[in-house]
């Protein structure tokens, strides 16, 4: 015992010795590490080391990245930004995976003014009349519309079908603005099927949703549960096609629904590994990733967690100081910056208006298809 | 049992509990312009463990009704008081799936009133649970009020114009200060201590200890285990208000059974059955969870460099909790209370009291 409380103790000396020299700009990274998004988080927090071994000093200081895990839990998210806040005295924060942990944070991050950059947070409500927190995704309405547009438009499919996961913020969200931009344009809803975050059996919906027989259905789930949908689909005989959101883009996908994931389309952020025609920005992000990180293949949330990052490194630079109210006012004037997800400009709510991709599983693999203007 | 105390100790033990009382008011009163904010969020959210321990506690150590559904409990106070006190302009804004039930919009209270609403609700379904469920006994007890809170839950995401569903609740005014939530901790301590040491404590607690026995000695059981619940469930539903005013805001996801087992740790590491230990488990493990964090930044020891391991702080946390249970099975107070008398040593040490 006395040797545990030894250990202990040299532990926190260590710890505490462990202080920060002036000459350090801190920026703060919360995410989800732990818990049941660490999958998101994980993928974002690589982004970001990524950024910052390519771009480690500004204003010709070191910047030091204080990572603190917020275990996909609202309370947690909530203590990890105070800490970064007040403990670690960071100038500017990025994060999180879940627009409900990023309301949590931002609560604070408000009060404390701090600024804060989402990374893949879509949620219209976490930048809502707040002053300190912006973000380099598109968000939810946007990303509905952009969705319902081209199930209609480009493809031509007047029928569509819904299966949302009730217990899903994100979920829920989504449908409701594909629902909306699709029925304006004038296609119908032929069934609107339920289910809950954990459900292992879809068989009675899907069987449901094939009586209905629709050209579509819009799936806004988190790729472990869309991927068993999308094989229970399969055995059950289901010809239409599925379409799903962002949540829907992990490495993954491909390795859990096997050969019924094939010709699933989903809309993303405008970055696949393999695009033609990419900008100098992803092109760079794409190959310093496959230096780091050989074997395994990039996906959004990467390129929002190093996007994320370029944000920051943007505006302290403009600001010219690690001032947190003054990198705030430089953030709300990011204009024309090239990222590896498109040119980001963020709009007077803090959002960036961005190109909504369309992606494609073909071969096993993903393929970019192109990019469409919401409707 | 009670502890035979004379009257003067009787009195000194009262002066001494004032002034002790008074002087960590005071420290709460000072402390926000010596510790920063961080800090403390801390000991704000010690004391609103603390207070829902307490309600388990209750419940499950005083009660020995064996009951996994705290967190449906704390998600009804959350919710009642998160309507309550968000004004209508705010409210129309955030519902962005189904328009507002216009009753819940026009619904506002002070915040005080909102919390004793939180509590009244929550007690109200407590009560409406326990009297069928409490004919159950043991580990059915914990399936049907699991059952309960999860019914709950879905409920809350699913009522979508009263409740916003799965988006929760955002912007709730920040009321939970150290001040508030350690007055409403006070309360619950002075009310607890009361209760066990009045002759109805001493009926919980032959209800837990026998049944059959109590029965025999004329005690309605049903009656007071309904009892102890519902007022479990009142404390729970206060603390589930307190809770949502600190994080200032909510969402279903936040009221799923981790939230129940996170508290019975603290209650079990505690002691069960002991006011004292409730406090000290509630002390623990929000520290604890939160000091241990450095586990998982680099550490540089010499030439030696460690990266950071997410997660690394929960597999001590859970290496220490197996330890607690291993040499304390009956937790860290067991059923002993703190009193002055044991502090100072007068007469006999200890007591059930």
């Amino acid at each position: 015992m006395r040797k545990f409380l030894l250990s202990l103790l040299i532990c926190i000396v260590v710890s505490s010795s462990a202080f920060a020299a002036d000459d350090v700009i801190k920026v703060g990274f919360f995410n989800c590490l732990t818990g049941q998004n660490a999958f998101g988080g994980q993928l974002e927090l690589e982004g970001v080391q990524l950024a910052l071994k390519e771009f480690p000093e500004v204003l010709g200081k070191k910047i030091e990245l204080v990572v603190v895990d917020n275990k996909s839990d609202k309370v947690e998210a909530a203590n990890a930004v105070t800490r970064l806040i007040n403990r670690d005295k960071v100038s500017v924060i990025i994060g999180t995976y879940g627009s409900s942990l990023a309301i949590a944070g931002g609560e604070v991050a408000e009060v404390a003014k701090v600024p804060v950059i989402g990374t893949s947070c879509t949620n219209p409500l976490v930048t809502q009349g707040k002053r300190y927190y912006f973000r380099v995704c598109f968000i939810d309405p946007l990303q509905g519309a952009g969705a319902a547009t081209y199930a209609y438009k480009n493809l031509g499919l007047k029928k569509a079908a819904l299966l949302v996961d009730v217990a899903n913020d994100y979920a829920v969200g989504l449908a409701n603005f594909f629902k909306q931009s699709y029925t304006k344009q004038g296609g119908e809803i032929v069934s609107d099927m339920r289910y809950q975050s954990g459900d292992q059996d879809f068989t009675a919906q899907l069987t449901e949703i094939i009586s209905k027989k629709p050209d579509i259905v819009f799936l806004p789930a988190y790729f472990a549960e869309g991927a068993i949908v999308l094989k229970q689909a399969r055995e059950l005989g289901a010809t239409f096609r599925f379409m799903g959101g962002d949540a829907m883009d992990n490495p993954e996908m491909v390795t859990l629904g096997g050969d019924a994931i094939e010709g699933f389309l989903y809309t993303g952020f405008a970055y696949a590994p393999d695009m033609k025609d990419m900008n100098p920005v992803a092109k760079k992000f794409t190959e310093n990733w496959n230096k780091a990180f050989p074997g395994k293949a990039p996906n959004g949330n990467a390129a929002l967690g190093y996007d994320a990052f370029l944000l920051a490194v943007d505006a302290i630079n403009r600001a010219g100081s690690a001032d947190p109210e003054k990198i705030r006012d430089a953030l709300e004037k990011t204009k024309d910056l090239p990222t590896v997800t498109g040119v980001t400009t963020l709009d007077s709510d803090h959002n960036p208006q961005k190109d909504i991709g369309v992606l494609e599983i073909r071969n096993a693999k993903k393929e970019f298809v192109g990019t469409v203007i919401p409707e | 049992m009670i502890a035979p105390v004379n009257a003067g100790h009787a009195r000194r033990n009262n002066i001494l509990t004032l002034c002790a009382g008074a002087a960590i008011a005071l420290l709460l009163w000072q402390a926000p312009g010596y510790i920063d904010a961080y800090k403390i969020r801390i000991i704000n959210l010690i004391a609103i463990n603390a207070i829902l321990g307490l309600s388990l506690n209750l419940i499950y150590g005083m009660g020995g009704m064996f009951s996994l559904g705290h967190a449906g409990f704390m998600a009804i106070g959350a919710y009642v008081s998160a309507i309550l006190i968000i004004t209508p302009d705010q409210k129309q804004i955030m519902w962005i799936l189904d328009p507002i039930a216009p009753w819940v919009r026009d619904m506002r209270a002070p915040f005080l009133a909102s919390l004793l609403a939180a509590g009244i609700v929550s007690a109200i379904f407590g009560c409406l649970v326990s009297i069928p469920v409490l004919r159950l006994g043991g580990d059915y007890l914990g399936i049907a009020t699991l059952g309960f809170s999860e019914i709950i839950r879905i409920l809350i995401t699913n009522l979508t114009p009263i409740t916003n569903g799965p988006l929760g609740l955002k912007g709730i005014p920040p009321h939970a200060s150290l001040l508030m939530s350690y007055g409403c901790l006070a309360v619950m301590l002075l009310c607890m201590t009361r209760l066990m040491r009045s002759n109805f404590g001493n009926v919980i607690r032959a209800v837990r200890d026998d049944e059959v026995a109590a029965k025999t000695m004329g005690i309605d059981t049903l009656k007071t285990r309904v009892l102890v619940f519902t007022l479990g469930c009142f404390g729970g539903g206060v603390g589930g208000a307190l809770m949502g005013n600190l994080i200032t805001t909510i969402d279903p996801k936040m009221f799923m059974i981790t939230q129940t087992y996170s508290l019975l740790m603290i209650v079990v590491v505690g002691g069960l059955g002991s006011i004292t230990g409730s406090v000290v488990g509630a002390v623990l493990v929000t520290t604890m969870l939160e000091w241990l964090r450095f586990v998982e930044n680099p550490i540089t020891i010499g030439s030696l460099n460690i990266p950071g391991i997410p997660g690394m702080r929960m597999v001590i946390f859970s290496v220490l909790l197996i330890a607690v249970i291993i040499f304390r099975r009956e937790g860290i107070m067991g059923m002993r209370e703190f009193s002055w008398g044991w502090l100072l040593r007068d007469g006999k040490r200890g007591g059930t009291q």
